[in-house]
């Protein structure tokens, strides 16, 4: 079996004749965590629409396990983590009822969890440590508590891609280290963990490989080898934002 | 009070068989309304809805001219209002509220010149804030065949609508159709708003569509609680408000109406959880 889940070839995708993403390729590996950086509006967000599916390219194509977008979906392989400004934190639901979301595709038409869809939740709550917030609506979380019920609703879907947008934006530093502790948890399974971020300084601490992003993708690969003051200058249009990057 | 004439005061109204079907007819719609509204509460579609009920006026009128049923009329027109604002708003630089208050005012005013230029017997004053008790045997059918045909698809997509609410992002990327999830949505709207017109009229159909839902909001924070609470409210808001609306001698619609507010307005202050009074004594302590 290909180690390879996610190939995006030649992909170029506009948004009203607009080019959001030019000729953009990149693979990811089967158990890796790779870090996506990039300035706002480099195409960030268009990369992980391609990935889930949204948005047709007018040019290449994006593959996921050798599938087509489409049948990726029809199999729940890809799951999104929404940034945290993004989610409506009063809807009156519980973190148990936002797992079982995880489980719709595996549902019938009127949705009915059966036994396994049960297990599946109370296993996700327990690989998360979130079992005994189960019954909470999502908006008495902590910050990574609710990072961490998103997490939950990807295992339960048993995505093999998991998209991070932003997770550690306005979380603090002990919380962003227990969130990351699970992501290599995770990776350590097999999981395929697409993460974009702005904290540059902690890439280069849990990060695999890294994907630099400025309309098109930079370079991609061990971060390591990408990684560079050098690269890092040109996905930000030649400032370095942040200290304390490698010089490797 | 004695018991006595409380009991006159409920059952006097109910030897009229106008005030029966009335109760009846307000009741159905007013659970339509409430399940619905609790999804309008949540995805923010109060000014959508706002914005359908005005736009379904020339609907209505041309459905008496063609003598087609009301529904059908005021359904294509509910629709294609909405058609319209999606349409300019994804083509054009205007902002979405924008292109709401100019589509449905447009649509409205179209109904209002379609209505002073046919000479006919169409009452202008009952189709902007309904008139329950004349309510005629077809439309009394097309309001229990509407009602039913919501209620189904509500029932059915119970789960689907509320993940799209939360997280249409989620539900797309599970293979979910969420174009079809919105105008699903939106036909509901328009259905609804269809069969309340009746009832409270397009001017306060808006009402039936975001009070119980925003009430029940106020006191829960389960969905399937929030619903059954607003259909609750909803229920008991339509009987009574047609019941002192006959005592009265007052508009029913508004009866109705003022009913809902008033239980919002308790809800705002009273809830256990979320009310004013819990959260100025926490603030307090």
């Amino acid at each position: 079996m290909s180690n390879i889940t996610v190939k995006v070839e030649d992909c170029t995708v506009a948004y009203n004749g607009k080019v959001a993403l030019h000729e953009a390729n990149l693979q990811l590996n089967r158990g890796s965590i790779s870090g996506l950086v990039g300035m706002n509006g480099s195409g960030k967000s268009t990369l992980f629409k391609a990935i889930m599916g949204f948005v047709k390219p007018i040019n290449g194509h994006v593959l996921i396990k050798g599938m087509s977008m489409k049948k990726a979906q029809k199999q729940n392989l890809v799951a999104y983590i929404p940034q945290s400004e993004d989610v409506d934190w009063n809807f009156p639901i519980s973190v148990q009822d936002v797992v079982m979301m995880g489980r719709y595709g595996y549902m019938n038409l009127l949705r009915i969890p059966r036994k396994n869809d049960h297990r599946a939740v109370v296993e996700s709550l327990a690989r998360t440590n979130m079992s005994e917030f189960k019954s909470r609506q999502i908006g008495e979380l902590s910050g990574g508590q609710k990072k961490r019920a998103f997490v939950a609703r990807a295992l339960a879907q048993q995505a093999q891609i998991i998209l991070l947008d932003e997770p550690f934006a306005g979380v603090d530093v002990k919380t962003e280290k227990a969130l990351i502790e699970l992501l290599v948890e995770l990776r350590n399974m097999g999981h395929t963990i697409l993460i974009s971020t702005h904290d540059l300084s902690s890439i280069s601490t849990f990060c695999d490989d890294v994907v630099l992003i400025n309309r098109t993708i930079l370079a991609y690969g061990p971060t390591g080898e990408v990684f560079t003051r050098e690269n890092i200058a040109r996905t930000f249009d030649g400032m370095v934002p942040v200290e304390g990057i490698s010089n490797s | 009070m004695s018991i006595e004439a409380i009991w006159q005061w409920f059952a006097a109204p109910l030897q009229f068989e106008f005030m029966v079907k009335a109760i009846f007819v307000s009741a159905l719609v007013g659970v339509v309304c409430s399940v619905l509204s609790c999804y309008m509460t949540l995805k923010g579609w109060a000014l959508m809805g706002d914005a359908v009920s005005h736009a379904v006026l020339p609907g209505v009128v041309l459905a008496y001219i063609l003598n087609i049923p009301l529904a059908i009329g005021a359904f294509v027109f509910g629709l294609g209002s909405v058609i319209s604002i999606g349409f300019i708003k994804s083509n054009t630089r205007i902002k979405e509220d924008t292109v709401m208050g100019l589509v449905f005012t447009g649509f409205f005013a179209f109904g209002l010149v379609l209505i002073s230029k046919t000479p006919s017997s169409i009452d202008l004053m009952h189709i902007l804030f309904g008139n329950v008790l004349g309510i005629s045997e077809q439309n009394l059918i097309q309001t229990i065949i509407i009602s039913s045909v919501t209620m189904i698809f509500l029932m059915i997509l119970r789960k689907d609508l509320l993940l799209f609410c939360f997280d249409a992002t989620h539900a797309r990327s599970i293979g979910l159709n969420t174009t079809a999830l919105y105008y699903i949505l939106l036909s509901l709207l328009a259905l609804t708003i269809v069969a309340a017109q009746q009832t409270v009229g397009i001017i306060l159909v808006i009402a039936m569509l975001v009070t119980p839902g925003a009430t029940a909001y106020m006191l829960s924070d389960n969905f399937d609680k929030m619903t059954l609470i607003a259909a609750a409210s909803g229920i008991f808001s339509s009987v009574m408000g047609t019941y002192i609306s006959y005592h009265l001698d007052a508009s029913t619609g508004g009866c109705i109406v003022v009913l809902q507010t008033l239980l919002f307005v308790m809800a705002m202050i009273f809830a256990p959880k979320h009310g004013l009074l819990v959260r100025t004594i926490k603030a307090t302590k």
